[in-house]
């Protein structure tokens, strides 16, 4: 490992301390930290922005490449920076009306293709699903699962008699959904931790190979 | 010991975070070696690599993922780069996210050094493309036209590993690794519209997200989040084409012990919490 190497790993070491520093209390370095991160992203962010974004799809194709259609698309993104006017604001809805125009007309279709059509066709009971015990289970789970929750969201009619039984069973799919997502929320976040703390160890101490 | 149960639920949350921080450095620093398994998921996308012949039709990574989630993705581009270049299968390279181009270029860099393989004729990396769901679709009309060069500035139709490849039809497997919605963006516009094979590399947070599209088969195989990085490494490292480091592996005790702990915790907090509940009820009828 290098001196500037060495260097960069003793500043991010000390800058996580500073970090988790909070989980005792709210501390000096834990702010010096924060700000620290807060500044540096803001200006790290907008120069990737640019490099990555309007200099190659923007700078390259009118100066480099004179191809000047790409000053149309330019003006059209300049006008987001009309918000700042008082007077000029409402051009701002000129590239909003063309990004929500095009961003849907490019997602409506396959949207509702893959996540209405196919999740619909996924939860039907097909023949082969009868060879199989286990699979007709799991569909049996599947559909039981959608018809409870969507009854538990119908609000037309009063939950009573065999709605509110539906409806209930629906509630149980619902809290058991909720429970996975939130397990796996805890282990991301364990995840992210223990990334952390490998790091500490590993490439700072150099405890752990 | 009731007493201390009903104490146990309105701890200091900083005895709490001692414990955790135990549950996370104690094995790590003494590791237990608990047994990894496959999950099919799993399973299925290390299987379809596995089954591309070699020096053939690349395999696609889209590098969606950042500094901030590189705990749970960067195994995961490490595991499956390993396995496709023990194998000799292509690989091509590219990122929807503005801040992973450098975390996919280390990957490609490290992995190809372990195992000998060449720029522009084993794998490409395109970089960044501004756009998302833009990006995928034209990949489908024009994967050169998308990305007329390559990372590094020279030109796609030049690089020989991309001569034969037009689009996702000469592309047998799609893997974006990722903690954002770009997940499902690459399942709707290459999967559905383009009739692409996806399997996603994710984030646990975004699996619970997924698991219908696992359901319908529009997702082939998924990795989720470390536990998925693990599996990867456990199977690549069976089927004998890797000895590298482990790291998400390495990061699986940590993250066992300390869910039991957390279970621990929950368990204590609601008996805790049912008994303090059940006194105050007493108290109320007295």
């Amino acid at each position: 490992m290098t001196i500037p190497d060495t260097l960069w790993t003793w500043i991010a070491a000390l800058l996580t301390l500073a970090i988790l520093s909070f989980l005792y209390k709210d501390n000096p370095f834990y702010k010096f930290a924060e700000h620290l991160f807060v500044g540096i992203s803001a200006g790290y962010w907008v120069i990737l922005e640019y490099n990555n974004s309007v200099f190659p799809n923007l700078i390259v194709p009118i100066f480099k490449e004179h191809n000047y259609w790409f000053i149309i698309p330019g003006l059209l993104g300049l006008l987001f920076f009309a918000r700042f006017i008082p007077k000029l604001g409402f051009l701002i809805f000129i590239p909003i009306a063309f990004y929500i125009g095009g961003y849907a007309g490019l997602a409506i279709g396959p949207s509702l293709q893959a996540r209405l059509l196919k999740q619909l066709q996924g939860s039907m009971l097909a023949p082969p699903d009868f060879a199989d015990p286990g699979l007709l289970v799991n569909k049996l789970l599947v559909l039981t699962g959608i018809l409870g929750t969507m009854l538990y969201f119908y609000f037309s009619k009063e939950h009573k008699g065999v709605l509110k039984a539906v409806s209930n069973i629906g509630i149980w799919f619902i809290m058991v959904g909720f429970g996975a997502a939130f397990g796996y929320t805890v282990m991301a976040r364990a995840s992210l931790l223990i990334g952390r703390i490998q790091f500490l160890l590993m490439d700072w101490l150099h405890l752990i190979r | 010991m009731k007493e201390l149960l009903v104490k146990l639920g309105q701890v200091d949350r900083r005895y709490i975070f001692l414990f955790i921080a135990a549950a996370v450095v104690l094995p790590l620093l003494f590791p237990l070696n608990f047994p990894t398994r496959a999950t099919p998921h799993t399973r299925a996308v290390f299987d379809i690599i596995d089954q591309i012949p070699p020096d053939n039709n690349p395999i696609l990574i889209s590098f969606d993922y950042g500094p901030s989630i590189m705990p749970e993705c960067h195994p995961m581009a490490y595991a499956i780069l390993r396995h496709a270049f023990a194998r000799r299968v292509k690989v091509v390279g590219l990122t929807l996210a503005n801040d992973a181009a450098g975390l996919a270029e280390e990957a490609f860099r490290n992995v190809a050094r372990e195992y000998g393989r060449e720029y522009g004729k084993d794998y490409v990396f395109l970089g960044y493309k501004a756009g998302g769901s833009a990006v995928i679709l034209s990949i489908g009309e024009d994967l050169k036209k998308t990305f007329p060069r390559d990372f590094y500035g020279k030109p796609t139709a030049e690089i020989p590993m991309l001569a034969e490849v037009h689009n996702y039809n000469q592309i047998p497997l799609i893997i974006p690794l990722t903690g954002s919605a770009t997940a499902t963006f690459w399942i709707i516009y290459a999967g559905t519209r383009y009739r692409a094979r996806v399997a996603d590399g994710v984030t646990a947070v975004m699996a619970a997200e997924l698991y219908p599209y696992l359901q319908t088969k529009q997702l082939s195989g998924m990795l989720a989040g470390l536990k998925g990085a693990a599996e990867y490494e456990h199977l690549v490292e069976e089927a004998g084409y890797s000895r590298g480091a482990r790291r998400a592996s390495r990061g699986m005790d940590a993250l066992s012990t300390m869910h039991l702990v957390i279970i621990g915790f929950i368990i204590l907090g609601n008996i805790g919490f049912f008994l303090s509940r059940r006194d105050a009820k007493k108290g109320e009828s007295r």
